[in-house]
């Protein structure tokens, strides 16, 4: 089947849709579509050896499941991955929170952070390995300094972006310290909060695998690199789709709905 | 309702660009009695908006003696009277609909909740906002969010009501009928209101009292007393003559541009 021809297909199965389905969800549905059908192409223009088709990419994530290597590895790359985000979380809030509110604070600080996001990830893990040994305290130390950088420098913006005029309109209007943080300072700094969880977790990823093919012995960078020593390509496809379905899942199940609920009210985010 | 006394009342500012402060207001003196509309004119950066913010407590850093309702206004004061503040810029809440914004002035205000529908509805509706209780601000046009600020400084039934160029962003049809509504309230609730503008017309359509003010830094150059009866009508040629002969108090000239005696 061409390209051109699936479009067709395609288009006419959205149109029958369209009446119940939201054009977004269609767009996406399509958007799907058409690369598993560039995806299978590809396998057969290039052979299996090198692009495993669909078919056998999901029949080797499924051995890999029914073997039990699946959830383990898994699991464990959560563990060091949410342990990771809520240090760096941490880390990052208060450092960029005193450099939006401390201009002393932000002096000394705005260059540093900077620096901190152009180092390669690499070299974090490298110094994490060799100051503590192979271990998931080095693990964790590397992917928070990695990633806490970005954070910083998002949360710095948000406070900075805080519209004191508001804060004054809430204590001409009486409302006490605690009322002022919460009902308009915390509002404003929330979207940057949800840019940086954003940052956070893309970065996380990618550092995470590069621990675990480096210096650990589990987790899924390690059965990448595993594979890849074994040039078992249906297994290097399975775990990077595998993590892909993860993270779409985190963002469709977790961040979106989180975004929908605490910004209805602006125009520009729309269900 | 309370009334306003400010003796020898000095602002310096100090910052990056004049670090050895820039004086603002220099001796205001000013008495406000209950129920009095006073209006505050003057050039721009003569201190009008600095005056309302000693007011309303907002800036404690002051020389000089500001008493509201009798109480010394300072940080340590804490909050002792209510105000109604109605800023240049609305100063909604944007994540808020408006009848939030409004209910946020009530509970920080420490109004009881079981009020809160009947004033909020009571004012939007005066303000004509009755069918855009449930909207986001951004939903609304600049003069609906202004109106809904004016809405949001009566709901809290503010001891004292401060305006500062409320109506400068509208439109000039927005703006007289924003006037209007505003003597109207006034009519009903009497509150004591001060009023900065630098509209002349303005001012003498609306106040009891006019304060004029000199250029930075501020001092009060002339009052004039506005005796028009109310309500009061845009056609009335009394108004018209006021505001030019005000005008002339402001830009120190008369009609044939020559300066008048201070
Ligand atoms: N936060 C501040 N820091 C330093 N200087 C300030 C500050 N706020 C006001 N000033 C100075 O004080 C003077 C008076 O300012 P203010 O805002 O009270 O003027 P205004 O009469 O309200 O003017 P406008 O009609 O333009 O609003 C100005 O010259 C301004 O430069
Ligand atoms: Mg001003």
């Amino acid at each position: 089947m061409s390209v051109a021809t699936a479009r067709k297909l395609e288009a006419g199965a959205a149109r029958g849709l369209l009446r119940r389905v939201p054009e977004a969800v269609s767009i996406r549905l399509a958007s799907l579509v058409v690369l598993a059908v560039a995806w299978q192409a590809a396998s057969i223009l290039f052979t299996e050896r090198f692009v495993p088709g669909p078919a056998s990419t999901f029949a080797a994530l499924w051995d890999l499941a029914r073997g039990g290597e699946l959830i383990k590895h898994f699991g464990v790359t959560m563990a060091r991955m949410l342990a990771s985000f809520a240090a760096a979380m941490l880390v990052g809030m208060v450092i960029g929170t005193a450099m939006g509110l401390y201009r002393r604070a932000e002096q000394s600080l705005d260059m540093w952070v900077m620096v901190g996001l152009t180092i390669p990830g690499l070299c974090y893990i490298i110094v994490s390995f060799m100051w503590l040994g192979l271990n998931d305290r080095a693990a964790v130390l590397a992917i928070t300094w990695a990633t806490f950088p970005a954070i910083a420098i998002n949360v710095w913006q948000g406070v900075k972006a805080i519209d004191p005029r508001l804060i004054d309109m809430a204590r001409v209007f009486g409302a006490s310290a605690w009322r002022r943080t919460t009902r308009v300072v915390v509002p404003q700094v929330l979207p940057y909060l949800m840019a940086a969880a954003r940052f956070g977790l893309g970065i996380i990823w990618k550092v995470t695998v590069l621990v675990e093919l480096l210096g650990r012995s589990d987790g899924i960078g390690y059965m990448l690199n595993y594979s890849f020593q074994m040039f078992d390509m249906a297994d290097v496809f399975a775990w990077t789709i595998f993590f892909t379905l993860v993270m779409l899942a985190i963002e469709l199940a977790i961040l979106k709905p989180i975004e929908r609920r605490l910004f209805m009210w602006r125009p520009e985010i729309r269900a | 309702m309370a009334d306003i006394e400010v003796r020898r009342l000095s602002k310096v500012y100090r910052s990056r660009a004049h670090p050895d402060g820039l004086l603002a207001l220099d001796g205001i003196d000013l008495a406000v009695a209950d129920h009095q509309f006073v209006c505050l004119l003057g050039p721009s950066g003569c201190g009008k908006s600095t005056v309302l913010n000693v007011l309303c407590g907002l800036d404690p850093q002051y020389a000089g003696e500001v008493r509201v309702a009798g109480r010394v206004v300072s940080r340590a004061n804490g909050h002792p009277f209510r105000v109604g503040y109605v800023f240049q810029e609305p100063r909604l809440l944007p994540w808020l609909t408006v009848r939030r914004n409004v209910e946020f002035a009530l509970q920080s205000e420490g109004i009881a909740k079981s009020e809160w529908r009947a004033r909020c509805d009571g004012w939007l509706g005066r303000v004509g906002l009755a069918d855009f209780a449930e909207a986001h601000p951004h939903e609304l046009s600049g003069g609906m969010q202004q109106r809904t600020a004016i809405a949001r400084a009566f709901a809290v039934d503010p001891e004292i009501l401060l305006m500062d160029e409320p109506f400068s962003g509208l439109d000039e049809l927005t703006a007289r009928t924003m006037r209007e509504l505003l003597l109207s309230i006034w009519l009903e609730t009497k509150k004591t209101v001060i009023f900065v503008t630098h509209n002349c017309f303005e001012a003498c359509f609306l106040a009891d009292r006019i304060v004029v003010f000199t250029a930075r830094p501020g001092r009060i150059k002339r009052e004039v007393t506005i005796e028009l009866p109310r309500p009061r009508n845009y056609e009335d040629a009394r108004l018209f003559e006021l505001s030019v002969s005000v005008t002339h108090h402001v830009t120190g000239t008369t009609a044939r541009g020559t300066r008048l005696p201070d």
